[in-house]
């Protein structure tokens, strides 16, 4: 792939805390319009690594370049941590949705705020989007007033929105009840059709399987294995990725018996 | 013999009532510049900005750990020495007895009762998710941005049913302004009590008087309560979940 494509770039990320060192010099590359999933066991840093390219979380060590603005974290300015996190956009597990605004001044605060965009037009863009996630009837409403489901779509309208280089979710589905999944699956998956950059943390393996063009394995602070879905998941020869797998296909197998 | 000279509390209820507007006085001005006092000196020690910092952390242990009334006296009696020592060393000409009486109390109450709304707010603050502030920086909000439209709505709101006591308990501290020869309520009962040695009925008519204040501010905060609680879920309003969520309701 030629370079001028990649719009997120992790190089030799590290993170500690305090004495244990949870990510130990972590690589990654996405291309534009590009979806990659990390899986990897519980406590493998794929939350903290998501945290660090946004700067929610510093890195010690390593560099982050997203469309064309490239930081190394030991040296970088307020001014580009800005940068950066406004050409990024994180979705969180537990949707995090401003509890003091309505659905749509949600959605509308980063344009007004952020983007400096006129209230009216901003208001517009937002019902827009709202309605493509299937929530026009509850633009009004506080957070609290609506199921996990309705507050992860809100709170991916409210990402997308901004029209960032790269979205980031974080597990957008494990706080969610089982039949709520589908519904913000389903969303997320009509998002790969627009052309968005998207990396996301998340252990629906069946899901990471139909909609990632590349997946990451991570397991104690490192990348195990990068490749597309079909290598990783289904062939891959890596003995640690083997082992991770196993349980799904495991519960999947008593499942169908 | 009787206990009470009710005809004579009927009577002096007009004049400890003038006393009413100087009691409401002190009372805005102390709870609004108390709460800019408050807000700012808890925003120093929550981002633990140098200096202001540590001098907020002294003024705060100061003012609680003091007496109100000890503090009323000493503004009342330490302000205009301060002013005269200004007037000696810098040539300067404050008219040091045309101050009235009640701005040192402005002054004294703000700084007071600040104190303790500063407590409230740094508490109210910290109470706020975290999760608010990374939703704000993940969409590139910056920190003020942030706390003015986010996080400090959502603190206030916390802060609403301590802030209301405080300031019922400032209405009722308004009255030791009388040491300082401010005529409020208490002043004017004192004055009346004195003309008539009635103290027992003057003081009876001012703690009405007060109560009934109470009263009506009770009730005035506890329907800013109730409105500054409508985006929260347990509240009567918010009733109106999505009808598709519950498919035994006929809609
Ligand atoms: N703020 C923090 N302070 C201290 N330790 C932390 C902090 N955040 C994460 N950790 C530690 O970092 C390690 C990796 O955590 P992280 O949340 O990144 O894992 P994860 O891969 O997202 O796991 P999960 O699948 O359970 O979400 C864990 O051992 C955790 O205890
Ligand atoms: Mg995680």
């Amino acid at each position: 792939m030629c370079e001028a494509q990649i719009i997120c770039r992790l190089e030799n990320i590290h993170k500690a805390f305090g004495q244990n060192q949870v990510l130990k010099g972590v690589d990654a590359e996405v291309r534009k319009g590009e979806a990659l999933a990390i899986l990897g066991p519980s406590g493998s840093g794929k939350t903290t690594l998501l945290r660090c390219i946004n700067f929610l979380e510093r890195a010690d060590e390593g560099t982050i370049g997203i469309g064309g603005l490239k930081v190394d974290c030991k040296q970088v300015s307020k001014r580009n941590i800005l940068n950066i996190r406004r050409k990024t956009a994180m979705v969180f597990q537990n949707f995090n949705l401003f509890k003091n605004k309505t659905i749509v001044e949600n959605v509308m605060e980063g344009l007004v705020q952020v983007k400096k965009i006129p209230k009216n037009t901003a208001y517009a863009e937002s019902i827009k989007l709202l309605t493509q996630v299937g929530l026009e009837e509850h633009v009004n409403y506080y957070p609290s007033q609506l199921s996990g489901g309705q507050q992860q779509r809100v709170g991916i309208a409210r990402a997308l929105i901004l029209n960032p280089d790269v979205i980031l979710l974080d597990e957008p589905t494990s706080a969610l009840d089982p039949e709520l999944v589908g519904e913000v699956l389903q969303t997320i998956k009509n998002l790969t059709h627009t052309g968005i950059t998207m990396i996301i943390v998340t252990h629906e393996i069946h899901f990471a399987r139909e909609v990632a063009d590349q997946i990451i394995f991570m397991d104690e602070g490192i990348v195990v294995e990068t490749g597309s879905p079909k290598d990783v998941i289904d062939n891959s020869q890596n003995p640690r990725t083997r082992q991770f797998l196993s349980r799904f296909t495991e519960t999947l197998n008593k499942a169908a018996s | 013999m009787r206990v009470l000279d009710i005809p004579f509390m009927l009577r002096i209820i007009p004049e400890l009532l003038r006393g009413i507007p100087v009691c409401l006085e002190i009372t805005c001005v102390s709870m609004i510049c108390g709460c800019l006092i408050g807000l700012a000196t808890a925003l120093f020690r929550i981002y633990k900005i140098p200096v202001l910092h540590q001098l907020s952390s002294v003024y705060i242990s100061f003012m609680r750990g003091t007496p109100l009334l000890v503090q009323i006296l000493i503004t009342y009696y330490g302000v205009p020495v301060i002013l005269r020592w200004i007037n000696y060393k810098y040539g300067t000409k404050f008219d040091i007895s045309g101050v009235p009486a009640v701005y040192f109390m402005f002054f004294c109450f703000s700084l007071c009762f600040g104190a303790y709304l500063s407590e409230m707010f740094r508490s109210a603050i910290l109470s706020v998710d975290p999760g608010q502030m990374e939703a704000c920086y993940s969409i590139g909000m910056t920190t003020p941005n942030a706390l003015l439209r986010i996080i400090l709505p959502q603190a206030l709101t916390n802060a609403i049913p301590n802030m209301g006591n405080t300031f019922i308990s400032l209405v009722k501290d308004t009255s030791l302004a009388f040491t300082a020869a401010v005529a409020e309520v208490m002043g004017q009962a004192k004055i009346v009590a004195g003309r008539s040695s009635k103290f027992f009925e003057a003081y009876i008519v001012a703690a009405v008087i007060y109560w009934i204040m109470c009263i009506f501010f009770e009730q005035i905060l506890r329907r800013l309560e109730k409105f500054s609680r409508r985006f929260e879920r347990d509240q009567g309003t918010s009733l109106k979940v999505n009808p598709a969520a519950h498919p035994k309701r006929t809609v």
